[in-house]
């Protein structure tokens, strides 16, 4: 029983840790441009389809697809860029139906190139088994995408906080005006983040070719995943879409050990509704909620919004 | 007609409000001063049902006040804002429909609306985009006249004359004063400048940090010791 | 009455004649095509749902399958297990939908993207729910030989031309409800709440209140069409009463005719599916969605008002677009 739950937990540390990876950097988009680019688990496929060609043509292993699918897909993350930089206004809203435009195209281009069969690594390596501690087993990709993937989280965390483009991002997700005025340039930085994110989601995409299989409908799935643990992560650092991912990961496992395998993405959904309902504003809502809520009465997460000129007015 | 007890506001760890208690009689005017910061704002705020107080309670006509925001407008309490929130989307007399349909509890009252634009001056303008295409003057005009539309028994003024030269001031306080007999309101009136407290306000009342400080007419309040160190800025801790 | 007025009565009538007299008489009798067209008004009904939702509630949601496939399940249940005449099954459709977003309204005070994702979580919940209260609806295998339509006045709704009629009614009604609330008081005071509800509340809107009431009608309009589509392909499954389909779909029918209006929503449902299904699919067999990708991508980078905002801007340069 104990080692059941030991498993289950295992498991889903795993699992959980690869969600993450799915969604940083959909996170790191969200967070610097408040654009949510739906297009991002069709770029993660984009990858994953990638590292099949090169297998089956060529005969590459996954891990020597990784700088082509890179390139690949770094340049595809960049064209999202381009595009999702030329809209006029309401980028928020009008970038969310863009990239959904641009998930149906690259999903069904996917779908012409590869066709609708189910493809799968052959290499023995990734799914053999890898059994920790006598009693804990799991895939030998599983272990290496949860390493790579909190290896990823760090970097990224690091690299937000203590470099002078990390810094830079930051600045210009929270006033452009201001970091423009300090020399800084927004629309490269965006690129940035972008090819950041398309670097991300080529890591996620190889880890999950060697991982599973994969079909075009894929795209749409991951993309729900990578929303759902950025939504529930909150705006806010990078740390909590591995807290939140692994969050996921476990009580699935949980729910598939002791109850049904069936029920698995019931649990993923209920628990998401159920933090949103405590923290409206996710996870980096814990941080938040030390600091109530401000002279207005209205909460960061809350569909208020606080009239800007309020903050100019003085007692 | 508005009795304050023991008002307190805090919010992380900010002492907005402490133990203010004030009375606000029918029909008179009050007038509401105190340097910045002192916490007008917020008495405005918990009045209207903006913020929640920590503690300490209101009654208005009578009747313990405590329910959601929107409520406030049925049961009388108008308010502007200091910087004027006009609707967005919506010209000057789609606000005042808005206001008066659901401010006063009365079916859609076109000859209100009318009423109220005049006493505002606003007729000419009532279908510019009032988000956009008024003057300060007109902006601040409209505030008044939305919380007018809502047929309030108490009208609270938070700086209306702020940033108005002299003579749209006159002018301004003229249409206040008709309009406070017309529609037989009791004001409280946030101001900085004395001598429009003095000209408008029966009684005065004076915050600073939080708390009241003195209470009383125009000459006892400006001429107390406490206020006059308050207002010359020395801090107390 | 005024001249613009004149002509939008007389666009109406045109219109209405064209759906109801013309289609049938041309098309009447090519079943394919009818078919095909019912399709495009179910996607458009939601679509109308939808922008109801994000134009007057001003909430984006990703879930509307969930408002359909419960109305759709609501209605065949009531019919088969209690002989529920399904006429009446469109209204309790509509109903029970209803009830499913009263479960959500606690979300209704998420921002943006959090609630539009949360409806799409409800829509999962519901859709693995489906699945496997299996007593109740029947599970994965679904529900067979659900009944179709009566006879109303002599008139067969159970056959391709009845299901046109009911249908087309039922989305000319929906689009009639948006009209309504659209110029009302209310449809003014939630105008308002996009930018600033917290003034709307100081002057007693009871904004929480309206906004619940937009998702509740956006729920009921989506339900009673679930319902009709249960009714007309007399089958239900899970997978298929919750697919993503009904909720892409309308989003992207009314994106692209234009989600302001009060008729892109049904134009751009009719020309998106009608073009994708006797267009597109022939074009390119597998795969034919691309081109509405495409679509939508052009028509946010070259015409983010849609379809019919384009129009209404070349006809009339500016002007009350009260109307359309």
């Amino acid at each position: 029983m104990f080692e059941l739950t030991l498993q289950a937990v295992f498991s889903g540390l795993l699992s959980g840790a690869f969600y993450a990876l799915i969604a940083l950097g959909l996170a790191l988009v969200f967070g610097t441009m408040k654009v949510i680019n739906l297009a991002h688990g069709e770029l993660i496929l984009l990858a994953a389809y990638v590292a099949y060609t090169l297998e089956s043509v060529a005969g590459w292993s996954p891990l020597a697809s990784l700088p082509v699918a890179l390139v690949v897909v770094g340049i595809c993350a960049a064209g999202v860029y381009f595009l999702i930089s030329r809209i006029k206004r309401d980028r928020e809203l009008n970038s969310l139906i863009l990239t959904f435009g641009l998930a149906i195209i690259i999903t069904n281009g996917i779908l012409m190139i590869w066709s609708a069969d189910v493809r799968s690594t052959g290499g023995d390596w990734a799914h053999g088994a890898f059994v920790l501690g006598d009693s804990l087993f799991a895939m030998n990709a599983e272990l290496l995408a949860a390493g790579v993937s909190v290896v990823l989280v760090v970097l990224l965390y690091l690299w937000l906080n203590h470099s002078w483009y990390g810094r830079a991002i930051r600045a210009v997700s929270s006033s452009s005006e201001a970091a423009k005025l300090m020399g800084v340039n927004p629309r490269q930085l965006e690129l940035l983040s972008f090819i950041i994110a398309g670097v991300l989601a080529t890591f996620a995409g190889v880890a999950l070719y060697s991982a599973q299989t994969i079909a075009p409908e894929l795209g749409h799935n991951l993309t729900i995943t990578a929303f759902i643990i950025t939504v529930l992560a909150g705006m806010g650092s990078i740390s909590e879409v591995l807290v939140g991912g692994l969050l996921i990961g476990v009580i699935e496992a949980l729910t598939v050990t002791y109850f049904s395998s069936s029920l698995r993405e019931l649990s993923g959904f209920v628990l998401f509704l159920a933090v949103l309902l405590v923290l409206p504003s996710g996870l980096s809502g814990l941080k938040m909620k030390t600091r109530k809520a401000g002279p207005t009465g209205v909460s960061p997460g809350s569909s208020e919004k606080p009239a800007r000129q309020k903050q100019l007015q003085h007692d | 007609m508005l009795q304050l007890e023991n008002i307190s506001v805090e919010f992380g760890g900010v002492r907005a409000l402490h133990d203010v208690t004030l009375t606000a009689n029918t029909g008179e005017t009050l007038g509401l001063v105190g340097p910045n910061g002192a916490g007008k704002t917020t008495l405005f705020n918990v009045i209207s049902g903006v913020v929640k107080p920590s503690g300490g309670r209101m009654m208005f006509k009578g009747h313990a006040v405590s329910g959601a925001q929107h409520t406030r407008a049925r049961l009388g309490i108008g308010r502007t804002f200091q910087v004027p929130q006009p609707l967005h989307e919506l010209t000057v007399r789609e606000n005042l429909i808005v206001a008066q349909r659901f401010g006063s509890g009365r079916p859609a009252d076109p000859t209100r609306i009318d009423l109220v634009l005049e006493a505002v001056n606003l007729t000419k303008r009532q279908h510019a985009d009032a988000a956009t295409e008024l003057t300060l003057t007109e902006r601040k005009a409209l505030e008044v006249a939305k919380a007018l539309a809502t047929e309030p028994k108490l009208l609270m003024l938070d700086e209306v004359f702020a940033g108005l030269e002299t003579h749209g001031k006159r002018l301004f306080m003229e249409s206040l004063v008709r309009i406070r007999n017309q529609f037989h309101l009791t004001m409280i009136v946030i101001e900085h400048d004395i001598e429009t407290i003095r000209s408008l306000c029966d009684r005065v009342a004076v915050l600073n940090f939080g708390e009241l400080l003195a209470e009383g007419s125009a000459d006892d309040v400006f001429n107390h010791p406490e206020v006059i160190r308050s207002y010359t800025g020395e801090s107390k801790t | 009455m005024t001249n613009s007025k004149m002509n939008n009565r007389i666009l109406v009538a045109a219109v209405l004649i064209t759906t109801y007299v013309l289609v049938p008489l041309l098309f009447g009798g090519n079943s394919y095509l009818l078919g095909v067209v019912v399709s495009a008004f179910t996607i458009a009904g939601i679509a109308v749902a939808w922008a109801l939702l994000g134009n007057l509630g001003g909430m984006i949601s990703f879930g509307h399958a969930a408002f359909f496939g419960i109305g759709a399940y609501t209605s065949s249940l009531l019919a088969m297990r209690f002989g529920v005449s399904p006429l009446l099954g469109l209204l309790l459709g509509g109903l029970g939908a209803v009830v499913a977003s009263l479960a959500m309204l606690p979300v209704l005070r998420l921002r943006g993207p959090y609630f539009a994702l949360a409806i799409l979580a409800y829509a999962e919940i519901f859709r693995i729910l489906a699945v496997e209260l299996k007593s109740i609806t029947g599970g994965a295998g679904g529900l067979l030989s659900i009944p179709g339509l009566p006879t109303v006045a002599g008139f067969d709704l159970n056959t391709k031309l009845g299901g046109y009629f009911t249908i087309v009614t039922i989305v000319a009604v929906s689009v009639l409800v948006y009209y309504l609330i659209r110029r009302s008081t209310y449809g003014l005071a939630l105008r308002a709440m996009h930018d600033s509800e917290n003034a709307t509340r100081v002057l007693g809107v009871p904004a929480t209140r309206l906004k619940a009431l937009m998702l509740i009608v956006s729920a009921f309009i989506t339900g009673v069409v679930g319902a009709f589509n249960a009714h007309f392909i007399n089958f239900l499954e899970p997978n298929y009463a919750f697919a993503g389909t009904w909720t892409i779909l309308p989003i992207v029918a009314a994106i692209f005719g234009g989600y302001r209006t009060l008729t892109g929503p049904v134009a751009g449902a009719l020309v998106i599916y009608l073009m994708d299904q006797l267009l597109f699919k022939s074009l390119i067999p597998q795969g034919h969605q691309l081109i509405l990708g495409g679509l939508l991508v052009a028509m946010i980078l070259f015409a983010p008002d849609g379809l019919v905002g384009v129009l209404l801007r070349k006809v009339k340069g500016g002007g009350d677009h009260a109307t359309t």
